[in-house]
């Protein structure tokens, strides 16, 4: 792992609206080394001929998408998809080219990441919630609404530990749509709920989007992509190789996916 | 940046109750430790070897003992803050910098809960109440600011190279026997025949200044000393500013390092 002396990009020159994305040129790519912690030998013998080739994860890539629309992103193992929401999300920066999110962006990436253990549901919320730059005030006056929509009942004073991934997995959701999110990140998630429970997440992003909200969806699973998205983005070796229409994008993507069963296949 | 100071108080309340949350002695413990530590020197440094003939030795050896722990319990524990939170720097855009500084912070408390009796008991038993105990919160801060910047930059280090953490723990053992926690650097007939070896330990090592500062207003009631101050006003501003670039610098890429 190369040390990366990187600055943040220059302040948007056109200011963007509430929940409005801008991906311009951007590329980012990543080691893939077993090691991906290094140490000072790895900095000391740096010897780039050894090791792998760096993986593209997002080549050049352009995007533009609206306040309000609903993005689904698709493509194959690899393609750049979880990448592009960790960039949109600030999580992970850019080697090059800009990405800006309008507003308040909320992310359910990883069903683990911003949870600890050892705290019980209520104390993190008020971790994730202070996360995302709230204050105790402004979660307190969401925690009745949080608790109720994640269905945990008496659980929520326990610590997370104890909780179940479908447990962990509403907890989650119920922070991140009750934290006014002008963009959406969901990665795959949720197709780990039960279908109620599914459905009433829909529903309150519907309700967020119809506010002027943007929804940037990653899944492999199709059906949740159709039910939720109007636009669909199909991603390949970090490149945006469809952008459109629902029914077209997944036409695209099945093709894609039979190219590479009958690549295998010969 | 003020939009998080909730998440900062959420942290640095979090490691507090974390540290001894289920043991009997809950909080006492940070009494505990040091006094441990006390006792243990006082017998072997003060009654054995005798290398210092200071009046009071226990009281000499908790002020200086409790600024050490401080330096170093921050330094290891900020070094390893970013990888035990890795799962927070994965979720969201926030100032990746309140974790080091809210474990550096959580140090600070215990310090206080340490020198403050401390110092109590040493002014009733020494009579040292003099005008200089004002300068004692200023030493606090630039020690804690000094420690805060060394913190952000030990703490961004390691999580590129996990070979920092062995490195400062290696150093801070030497350290700690080259420091003036249980002897006075003036009272050695070495350094009275080598005076550089008594600039050597009282001003190139880092934390002696801060150390013999804090000690000298309240162990020996007397003025800390102009360079000491200014030292502890130039180390932080130093720390901080070389620190905070660092960390500027370093801290993209701790999602995918994490």
């Amino acid at each position: 792992m190369s040390v990366p002396l990187l600055t943040e990009p220059a302040a948007a020159t056109i200011p963007l609206a509430p929940g409005e994305i801008r991906l311009e040129h951007a590329c980012r790519t990543f080691d893939v080394r077993a090691d991906a912690a290094g140490t000072l030998r790895g900095l000391v013998s740096r010897r780039r001929s050894e090791g792998p080739e760096r993986i593209p994860a997002l080549v050049d890539v352009n995007l533009r998408i609206r306040p309000g629309e609903t993005v689904g992103i698709i493509g194959r193992n690899g393609a750049g998809k979880t990448s592009t929401l960790k960039v949109l999300a600030g999580i992970i920066p850019l080697h090059s080219g800009r990405a800006d999110c309008g507003g308040r962006v909320v992310s359910l990436l990883e069903l683990a990441a911003g949870f600890s253990r050892d705290f019980s549901g209520r104390e993190n919320i008020y971790l994730q919630g202070a996360l995302y730059g709230f204050g105790q005030a402004a979660i307190d006056a969401r925690m009745a609404e949080i608790v109720a929509f994640s269905e945990l009942g008496h659980f929520i004073d326990v610590p997370i530990r104890t909780y179940s991934q479908g447990m962990l997995l509403r907890l989650g959701f119920a922070i991140a749509v009750h934290l006014d999110a002008d963009v959406m990140l969901i990665d795959e998630v949720l197709a780990v709920g039960d279908e109620g429970f599914q459905r009433k997440c829909l529903t309150r992003i519907a309700s967020r989007i119809t506010a002027g909200a943007t929804l940037v969806l990653v899944s492999h699973d199709l059906r949740s992509i159709e039910r939720a998205c109007a636009r669909v983005i199909v991603l390949d070796h970090g490149h945006v190789v469809f952008d459109g229409e629902v029914a077209d994008g997944l036409a695209r993507y099945r093709a894609l996916v039979r190219d590479e069963e009958e690549a295998a296949g010969t | 940046m003020l939009s998080y100071r909730f998440l900062f108080t959420q942290l640095v309340r979090r490691e507090l109750r974390q540290k001894y949350k289920g043991s009997a002695l809950g909080i006492l413990w940070y009494l505990v430790n040091p006094l441990v530590m006390m006792g243990a020197y006082t017998l072997m440094f003060g009654a054995i070897l005798k290398v210092a003939r200071v009046p009071d030795y226990p009281l000499f050896l908790m002020v200086g003992l409790s600024v050490w722990t401080f330096f170093q319990t921050s330094l290891t524990a900020a070094a390893d803050s970013l990888i035990l939170q890795g799962s927070l720097v994965r979720k969201a855009r926030f100032p990746r910098e309140a974790i080091p500084a809210a474990t550096v912070t959580v140090q600070l408390v215990t310090l206080a809960a340490v020198l403050l009796p401390v110092a109590l008991i040493t002014l009733v038993i020494r009579g040292s109440w003099t005008p200089w105990l004002v300068l004692v919160p200023v030493f606090i801060v630039c020690l804690y600011g000094f420690v805060l910047g060394l913190a952000l930059a030990v703490s961004v280090l390691h999580a590129y190279f996990r070979d920092v953490l062995p490195i400062i723990q290696a150093g801070l053992l030497p350290l700690f026997f080259l420091t003036p926690i249980y002897f006075e650097t003036s009272k050695f007939s070495f350094v009275h025949r080598h005076p550089w070896v008594g600039t050597v330990l009282n001003w190139v090592n880092p934390i002696a200044p801060f150390l013999e500062g804090l000690r000298a207003i309240i162990y020996g009631g007397s003025g800390p000393g102009l360079g000491r101050i200014l030292y502890g006003l130039v180390a932080a501003a130093v720390s901080l500013t070389v620190g905070r670039i660092l960390f500027d610098r370093l801290q993209g890429e701790l999602a995918v390092v994490l």
